[in-house]
């Protein structure tokens, strides 16, 4: 028998009991539309995170901190037993030598430290307070920033700041292209020292003055990040970037948290930590070692990413679980389906034996029904997966961009999944046909044959 | 292939449910030559029919043995047994046992679908097949469409359509009328002179088959009871 003759007859089947098999049709179409919306989350998911990782020169980058850099807080999960200082080893303290020694090192792009300052950001009439970041201007070029408008400023010395869109929002801008040019006011805090004797201190207890003053520097906005890296053992992107040229010239608070305040008193401020760029991921490695070995702790995202992976895979099999409840249902539908068609068919078959046919065409027959009951469900169950996740992904965004969050594709349909959806499908509808399959092929053509 | 004669030998066949057990055939020897006409006549329940299911190979025996053309078929695996009623053997019924929904055309093409045959091919050879029976003018019609004689006919162009040497009909004209009985029988006895068809006709018109068939084998209880030729 042919398969042209066998895909033939069982089209003419499936379309003499049209409701029917269309039912049974939809019933795969909702079980294969339920596990590929599933599935495309789980892998859009994982294709966001990894891309921006791997868009943001993640892979790249490590972070550098002294050991006693918030000593006892966990933030190393991997790493942190193994580099545990002994016990009154002196600490090192990374300064502009230890900076210079770590650019140094083979594989190494660029090394900035993390600073960051407190500061009150003025625009248009409305201000914020937040965190600002100090960049050199050859990392703000580099990958790691994505611009939606404008660009990072050319030198360490200009008086310009990068600014992010986000940030943009909060003050009232919605299109960062019109901010472009304008100027922006950065109110940083810092010590005054004149006032730092006994009388003013009092004062300053009492609540009266304190021996704070803030400096107002006016800088161009010359470009609005869309998406950045999280420097730095604060894994809060900064919304406001500057050159260190700029930075130098502020009044500031020279630290970036309360342990550098203790540091400070003991006579061994450094920066709190390096951020490090190197040219390749496989120089994750080699650094971290070399690093390790001067008395540094190294934080590399490069390592939570396997975790990351981990977890994504838990996820999507998680996914995939309750989109396989879907299609169980639409596999016992078709089961009952096939049963139903032996019977109506019971001396159809038997005639088919009569003149010739062997349990294998008969098997056949019905295993090609089913096949392309599942053949249609995936194609069907794919479309409806498609258009379902294309709703919700609009939907999501609508509510979203209210909020400043960029246009995100929480979806992914890689070509696997296409060709999967339908071949799994059809391997499904294959295994519920078994059962009906074998039982039309045993059917006794003498008994068939009296049936009526 | 050369002669077909077909050599039945102790034949019995038991049918055993968990309750009761049916004794259908025992002991049955018998010979048909190549080109008979036999009639096989019997009262209703005297194993006629399990013969003849036996004969077409759709059926396996308890015991005993069914030679066609040095093949013993009582031995074939189920796949054997399809290839020998697709290509030695076409069968009748009484219930003419056409498929609802397909034409006469189609019906009769039927049989060359397992035979891998294409459909070009299947097409043309059954309408030759329908000429034959007198029914070319009703090709596309559905079972329902046609009368019983008429139904019969595209029956029995199905069962030749293999171009098979022993044609086995159980009970033709069981559903038809006097005179249209008689067509069928007329055209399954000039099939047998003209073509050197071997058939072998389960009947209880006792009458039709001794005007007829060259060859009588009545059975009863399930045990053959009289074996003559009668012409």
């Amino acid at each position: 028998m042919k398969l042209r003759d066998h895909l033939a007859l069982s089209v003419a089947n499936l379309w003499k009991r049209r409701l029917r098999t269309a039912l049974t049709v939809f019933g795969v179409t909702i079980g294969i539309g339920a596990l590929v919306s599933m599935i495309s989350f789980g892998t859009g998911m994982q294709k966001n995170v990894s891309e921006s990782f791997q868009s943001l020169d993640l892979f790249n980058s490590l972070t550098v901190f002294s050991q006693d850099f918030m000593a006892g807080e966990r933030f190393d999960p991997d790493e942190r037993p193994a580099q545990t200082p002994p016990p009154g080893a002196p600490s090192v303290v990374i300064d502009d030598r230890v900076l210079g020694k770590i650019a140094a090192l083979k594989g190494v792009d660029i090394v900035f430290p993390d600073v960051r300052i407190p500061a009150i950001v003025r625009f248009g009439g409305k201000e914020e307070f937040r965190l600002i970041q100090v960049v050199p201007a050859r990392v703000i070029s580099s990958q790691m920033f994505r611009f939606s408008a404008g660009r990072g400023y050319a030198s360490d010395d200009e008086d310009s700041l990068v600014v992010s869109s986000s940030l943009l929002k909060q003050l009232g801008v919605d299109d960062p292209k019109s901010s472009l040019g304008k100027k922006m006011v950065i109110s940083s805090i810092g010590f005054d020292f004149s006032r730092l004797n006994p009388a003013d201190l009092a004062a300053a207890l009492g609540g009266e003055r304190l021996p704070f003053v803030t400096e107002d520097t006016e800088l161009t906005i010359v470009g609005a990040a869309d998406n950045q890296a999280a420097f730095g053992p604060i894994p809060v992107p900064s919304d406001v970037l500057l050159p260190p040229g700029v930075a130098k010239r502020m009044k500031k608070l020279p630290f970036s948290n309360i342990w550098d305040i203790f540091r400070a008193s003991a006579g061994r401020l450094g920066y709190p930590a390096l951020n490090v760029r190197l040219t390749s991921p496989a120089f994750v490695g080699p650094v971290k070692k070399e690093v390790t070995g001067m008395g540094l702790r190294v934080f590399a995202l490069a390592d939570q990413f396997k975790e990351v992976q981990r977890g994504f895979l838990i996820l999507n099999m998680v996914l995939a679980a309750v989109g396989m409840i879907a299609i169980v249902v639409a596999a016992l539908g078709i089961v009952n389906t096939m049963v139903m068609s032996i019977l109506e068919r019971y001396s159809e078959i038997g005639i088919m034996k009569a003149v010739g046919a062997s349990d294998r065409d008969i098997r056949r027959i019905f295993f090609v029904e089913s096949s392309a009951i599942g053949f249609g469900g995936g194609i069907l169950g794919f479309a409806l997966g498609w258009a379902v996740s294309g709703v919700i992904n609009r939907v999501v965004n609508y509510f979203l961009a209210k909020q400043g969050v960029p246009f995100i594709q929480y979806f992914s349909f890689p070509p696997w999944l296409i060709l999967g959806a339908i071949a799994f499908s059809v391997a499904v509808s294959l295994a519920a046909g078994v059962y009906p399959a074998m039982r039309a092929a045993r059917v006794d053509p003498v008994r068939a044959l009296r049936h009526d | 292939m050369g002669n077909v004669p077909i050599l039945i030998s102790k034949l019995g066949k038991v049918y055993a449910t968990a309750k009761v057990r049916v004794v259908a055939l025992r002991d049955v020897n018998l010979r048909f030559e190549e080109g008979v006409f036999a009639a096989i006549t019997g009262a209703s329940g005297s194993g006629k029919s399990t013969l003849l299911n036996l004969l077409g190979g759709l059926d396996t025996p308890t015991e005993g043995t069914i030679e066609v053309g040095g093949r013993i078929i009582s031995e074939m695996s189920r796949e054997e047994l399809a290839l020998y009623r697709r290509s030695q053997v076409g069968m009748i019924f009484q219930s003419f046992n056409l498929i609802p929904g397909f034409g006469a055309l189609e019906n009769v093409a039927l049989p060359l679908i397992f035979s891998g045959v294409a459909k070009r091919e299947r097409r043309k050879r059954a309408a030759e097949m329908l000429a034959r029976v007198g029914l070319q003018a009703r090709a596309s019609h559905r079972p329902s469409e046609l009368s019983g004689g008429e139904q019969q006919r595209v029956a029995i162009a199905r069962a030749l359509i293999n171009r098979p040497r022993i044609l086995l009909a159980d009970e033709p004209t069981g559903n038809l009328d006097s005179r249209t009985s008689r067509e069928i029988v007329t055209l399954l006895s000039d099939l047998n002179r003209d073509q050197g068809l071997t058939v072998i006709m389960v009947t209880h018109e006792e009458a039709l088959a001794w005007e007829f068939a060259s060859r009588g084998v009545r059975l009863s209880d399930g045990a053959v009871q009289a074996e003559e030729p009668w012409r």
